[in-house]
């Protein structure tokens, strides 16, 4: 019983933090204390670093799921609708939250890690003594960059995708290309990309929160550094599986 | 002029600085001694403001500061210097950014004036031509060198050095000693020392207290110290 109120009491205590860590970045976005220069150097190391990894996963994702409509709507003779489960499957749901999640992996975990290490080597603490806030330094150019960069790989992830389904429909299955590119156009509509689309930046802010307050409050030297990235890598998966969840439905419901 | 008055401090219930009273006078060398663990570490964040005491005050001239909020701390923190034990250099950065950093965050000068300015403190500490290197290339002792050029390019009022002869041969550390006691005496600057290297100890500074168990058990120049009967302070000194 002890140990159950210690967990309970510890994880109210953490989400307070964590909550009061995302306010004093939003306090500082919202006054307009972003470093541009450092956010730009942001968007490239967790951005144009992650466009292959995303590119390639995308790519595959789409095959896949191209290769196993073609399979399953073979049965029922409607192979030429493989375009539109590939384009609905990968623009509403599945690029954007396959997209996070690897963002998260390359991106999140390098950010905790960044951060950590800084931690743990005193780097943060330095900031401070020569009068620079850390959280204006360091954190907020990382999370608005995640802001910046995930909802831009996710198109290309969609993109890629759809690409991966047009080789496999095309070479595979043997749907003229044209007809394959026509469906694909006539199945997605606004209201599908815009549907998923909106999740990102709610994976966004995830992404970055988890990580930066996981890096920020790293201790325990370099085997903390690992245990605080496996965590936030962890926390993010998570919380970006239930929110994906929580979101659709809430998305469906008025949105259609 | 740095006053401390009746700072005590503890951590988890251990206690580590109790009913601590200390003043540090302008343009002075005050080295805190004390063995490892007897928080002369924490002393030293408190008067940066990194810590809050528990009890107790700190004033910088007539400024309480732990009752200074953050945004107020980091102002003050612009005229302070704080040399860290093993440097704490931006990995991510080289030589002559780390120096640069205080200057392109606090000042409007110019590149060519930045670099000018980084250039000639290079050569004041003896690194001329290692601007382009980064921390990882750096010795331990160069690695303090940098730390302590870019604690003191802003030309800090007080400067703070927690251990700067840790991990260092006898030669380097003298070096380093030698090399804050005359950066020190140039800028005219406050200068408070945590080490527990004797001999270095001795060879710069105007006054030593030596921490025991969280408390001052001595203050005074470091003849008095030498002349002391005190069982623990002559065991210390050697």
């Amino acid at each position: 019983m002890k140990i159950l109120v210690n967990f309970g009491a510890g994880c109210i205590l953490e989400s307070g933090n964590a909550l009061c860590f995302l306010a004093d970045i939003l306090g500082h976005i919202f006054k307009g204390r972003i470093r541009l220069a450092e956010v730009l150097k942001q968007v490239y190391e967790q951005g144009i670093q992650s466009v292959a990894i995303v590119a390639l996963t995308s790519l595959a994702s789409g095959a896949v799921l191209a290769l196993q409509g073609y399979a399953a709507m073979g049965r029922f003779g409607a192979k030429e609708y493989v375009a539109h489960l590939v384009a609905l499957s990968l623009v509403r749901e599945l690029g954007p939250v396959f997209t996070a999640l690897i963002f998260s992996g390359k991106a999140g975990a390098r950010i905790t890690a960044e951060l950590g290490t800084m931690n743990v080597n005193d780097q943060v603490l330095a900031t401070r003594t020569m009068g620079v806030d850390p959280v204006e330094y360091l954190v907020v150019p990382r999370m608005v960059a995640c802001f910046l960069a995930l909802p831009i790989l996710t198109i290309i992830s969609e993109i890629v995708g759809i690409a991966g389904g047009y080789c496999v429909g095309v070479w595979e299955a043997k749907i003229p290309g044209i007809f394959y590119l026509n469906q694909t156009i006539r199945a997605v509509q606004y209201v599908d990309f815009f549907s998923g689309f909106t999740k990102v930046f709610f994976f966004a802010v995830i992404i970055g929160w988890v990580s930066c307050y996981q890096g920020f409050f790293t201790k325990g030297g370099s085997l903390g550094v690992g245990r605080f990235t496996t965590k936030a890598v962890a926390y993010s998966y998570i919380f970006i599986i239930l929110s994906n969840a929580v979101l659709t439905k809430v998305i469906l419901t008025f949105w259609g | 002029m740095i006053r401390i008055l009746h700072l005590s401090k503890a951590f988890n219930g251990q206690v580590v600085l109790e009913d601590i009273s200390l003043e540090i006078q302008k343009g002075e060398i005050l080295v805190i001694l004390g063995e490892s663990g007897t928080g002369k570490s924490v002393l030293l964040k408190h008067m940066i403001g990194l810590l809050k005491p528990d009890q107790g005050e700190i004033y910088m001239d007539s400024q309480n500061i732990t009752r200074l909020s953050e945004k107020d701390l980091l102002k003050m923190r612009k005229n302070m210097g704080y040399l860290f034990q093993e440097g704490a250099l931006f990995d991510f950065m080289n030589v002559f950014e780390n120096i640069a950093f205080p200057l392109r965050e606090h000042t409007r000068l110019d590149r060519g004036m930045i670099r000018r300015k980084v250039l000639d403190i290079l050569k004041v500490i003896g690194l001329e031509g290692v601007e382009k290197k980064y921390p990882s290339e750096l010795s331990g002792g160069m690695k303090k060198r940098v730390a302590l050029a870019r604690a003191i390019i802003l030309d800090s009022k007080i400067l703070f050095c927690d251990e700067p002869t840790s991990g260092l041969d006898p030669i380097r550390s003298r070096d380093i000693s030698d090399l804050i006691r005359d950066v020190s005496r140039r800028l005219h600057c406050t200068t408070v020392v945590t080490s527990h290297d004797i001999q270095n100890s001795f060879r710069i500074a105007d006054r030593l207290a030596l921490l025991q168990k969280g408390r001052i058990v001595a203050l005074g120049a470091p003849q008095e110290l030498r002349n002391s009967t005190d069982l623990f302070i002559k065991e210390f000194i050697g």
